[in-house]
């Protein structure tokens, strides 16, 4: 199963002051906390193909997943509805992510795998069918991400199946 | 939106008065609470407290003996109506406009009584959807929070793809909520389900509710088996009783050392540490006091409007 | 430099805490939990095995002197013991478990459920007393130390250098205990020679004309009015004297 592990690690230190007869003082680092996977999608992390596309089916059954290359975002995060560039069998190929293993807010569906729809340039799927069930949000974002004269990537949602 | 109405006015009420607010938590379950593990069930409470009534009419000379003591059975029905016990955040003119505010929200729609392994149909209003109304089948794997912000996670696998949604019950969002099955499990939450294979997870989304006609909430003892690891979170560690004893068979021995490592045996006899982690029976019985009534009327009225 | 005390740890309510029914304390709970100083097993431990020793102590005792923050402590974990005896009897597995933990010697078990909770079934108040006791005794033989390395210099508790005894104490009971009371009850004793001449004189100056008025007037804060008619008053008091 492939997840993006992404931890934050701190230091967190407490001074103590030991005061010996001839009054020197030494201090002691203690604490080192991490914080729980927050499977967070950023570069080099590895998504799941969820349409039917030849590329994407060939990638998944060799065991090699695309991998994130760049996430077009102003913070490199992705989640769901974000284009990003990735990398499968030697290729740059752009996708929409559509599922995301990250905590999401309130109402906001949360998938067991990071899934992501590949695309060309002008936001044509490669597949002709998205076989998991896809957030209904992403016909928000996708609708906004969506400029007149730019790539239309509205045309992943025409070949979802089902909307969760 | 009334949600964030009434949520502004609490803040500007709070703030007018110099209170503090609550923050948000993070999940941590590390409470392993292996003492009282039965959920009392809706007729009795299994621990045996509260069954011989002549002690507890003694404790309680403070309180009047003609007023009618609320039974306590229904805390496990309304568990976000009783705050947290952290005693540096709380402040009682908060918690009571919060009770306020909740008592007018299940005013509107029926917030019915479920608990963690109870498979719910949720209706929401969906501003993503032609149509704007959406919804969710799903088994309720978590229950989080107290107050205003208690909130529930769904999960489901559709299409053999796990899908979880967290909602929050007093969002005046949700449109409506169904309890398709009502059980219990042995944990207090199943985040282990994410880990297990989907059969466990799986609820048709077309499901008709399981009428149960009997008083007490029926118990789910079923034992989970794991999918081999890596797993999102260290099933391990905690002794959940959900989980199939075959998690042995998945781990490697330096983690079974490791275990035995994190055992407290003397966490159960830290009475101080319970007490600060509990709320004391007074004050849940003031809290039940003044909502029982409300929720009654609610609950009566809603039944109703069903039937 | 003085570092904050840190927020302790939350503890999030789950449904088995929601389950369990514990009564309420009536003394004041602290939310920053002390930490002890170090025993032979280290960690929370070692920290409840400490308490175990004072609170088996109080009640063997009855009346333990100790320091102040420990003392402080254990107290939260005698009443809690005491309130679930109360609140459950020896019948409940849990809290008979409960006590045969937390005291050490068997027969206080015994003590605790046949004598303690009878005692404590209908205290509406806590069942502790706790005060803050005396740094030390004179009594006991304590004297300023001598410090070796500074032969001249008497070292006193006053130098925080030289860490002599200097911890808060406490003293820490059970209310209801046989022994005779740390502060004297205030009760007025109407057969001490004070309150005997005085009864004698309230009731002298009753006895006169006017006198029950003006002792009420008195009495009641609203002073004495200025009695014009004094001699008139002397006159009365001859002739009641013969």
């Amino acid at each position: 199963m492939w997840h993006s592990l992404s931890r934050i690690f701190t230091m967190s230190v407490l001074v103590n002051l030991v005061n010996t007869a001839t009054s020197c003082s030494t201090v002691l680092w203690r604490g080192f906390h991490t914080s729980p996977a927050c499977h967070r999608l950023q570069k080099l992390s590895r998504l799941r193909v969820v349409d039917n596309s030849e590329l994407g089916k060939q990638a998944m059954l060799e065991g090699k997943p695309p991998r994130i290359i760049q996430v077009y975002n102003k913070n490199g995060i992705g989640t769901t509805g974000d284009i990003v560039l990735c990398a499968i069998k030697g290729l740059k190929k752009k996708g929409v992510i559509v599922g995301v293993k990250a905590q999401q807010p309130v109402l906001l569906p949360r998938t067991d795998s990071n899934n992501v729809v590949l695309i060309e340039d002008n936001g044509t799927p490669l597949g002709t069918r998205i076989v998991v069930p896809v957030p209904s949000c992403l016909r928000t974002i996708l609708k906004k991400k969506t400029h007149a004269k730019g790539a239309d990537y509205t045309k992943v949602l025409s070949i979802a199946t089902r909307f969760v | 939106m009334a949600f964030y109405v009434s949520r502004l006015s609490l803040g500007l009420e709070l703030r007018r008065l110099g209170c503090k607010t609550m923050r948000c938590s993070g999940v941590d379950c590390r409470s392993s609470s292996s003492t009282s593990t039965t959920l009392a069930p809706r007729s009795l409470a299994d621990d045996g407290k509260t069954d011989k009534l002549g002690r507890r009419e003694k404790k309680n000379l403070m309180m009047s003996e003609s007023v009618d003591k609320p039974d306590l059975n229904l805390r496990f029905k309304y568990p976000e109506m009783f705050p947290e016990p952290f005693m540096i955040w709380r402040n009682p003119v908060k918690e009571k406009l919060e009770r306020k505010d909740m008592l007018a929200r299940r005013n509107c729609i029926s917030i019915p009584e479920f608990y963690v392994g109870s498979v719910l149909r949720v209706n929401l209003s969906n501003i993503h959807q032609p149509d704007k109304v959406s919804s969710f089948v799903g088994i309720c794997i978590e229950r989080k929070e107290t107050g205003l912000r208690a909130s529930i996670t769904l999960r489901n696998v559709i299409d053999n793809l796990g899908v979880e949604i967290k909602l929050e019950l007093y969002d005046p969002r949700l449109l409506k909520i169904e309890v398709l099955r009502l059980e219990r499990r042995l944990d207090p939450h199943l985040r282990y389900l994410r880990d297990a294979p989907p059969e466990y997870s799986t609820f048709p989304l077309d499901m008709k509710p399981d009428i149960n006609r009997s008083d007490e909430v029926p118990l789910n003892r079923i034992k989970v088996k794991l999918n081999p690891r890596p797993w999102t979170e260290n099933w391990h560690k905690i002794e959940y009783k959900g989980i199939d004893e075959s998690i042995d068979d998945l781990i490697t021995n330096k983690w079974k050392a490791r275990r035995e490592l994190l055992r407290k045996p003397w966490e159960k006899y830290d009475l101080m540490k319970t007490y600060r982690a509990t709320l004391p029976e007074e004050e849940m019985e003031e809290i039940l006091t003044e909502i029982k009534d409300d929720v009654e009327e609610h609950d009566r009225k809603h039944s109703r409007r069903q039937s | 430099m003085r570092l904050n005390k840190p927020t302790p740890l939350r503890p999030l309510i789950h449904y088995a805490e929601l389950s369990k029914l514990v009564s309420r304390l009536k003394i004041p709970v602290h939310w920053h939990v002390k930490k002890l100083r170090r025993g032979d097993v280290p960690g929370p431990e070692g920290r409840l095995l400490k308490l175990r020793a004072s609170v088996t102590a109080l009640f063997k005792y009855e009346r333990i002197e100790m320091d102040y923050y420990p003392a402080d402590e254990a107290r939260g974990y005698a009443e809690r013991l005491i309130s679930e005896a109360v609140r459950n009897g020896p019948q409940c597995p849990e809290t008979m478990e409960m006590a045969d933990w937390w005291l050490e010697e068997k027969q206080l078990v015994h003590k605790l459920f046949k004598v303690l909770v009878p005692r404590y079934q209908n205290y509406p108040t806590s069942y502790t007393n706790f005060y803050r006791a005396p740094f030390w005794y004179f009594s006991d033989g304590f004297q300023p130390q001598l410090n070796e390395e500074y032969p001249d210099k008497e070292i006193n508790e006053t130098i925080p250098a030289f860490r002599t005894v200097s911890y808060p104490k406490g003293l820490l009971e059970l209310k209801g205990n046989p022994y005779p009371p740390i502060f004297p009850s205030k009760v007025t004793n109407p057969r001490s020679i004070q309150n005997v001449l005085l009864s004698s004189a309230k009731d002298f100056y009753k006895s006169k004309e006017g006198g029950s008025e003006r002792l009420s007037n008195a009495e009641s804060g609203r002073g004495i009015e200025f009695v014009p008619n004094e001699p008139k008053s002397d006159e009365n008091l001859i002739e009641s004297s013969k």
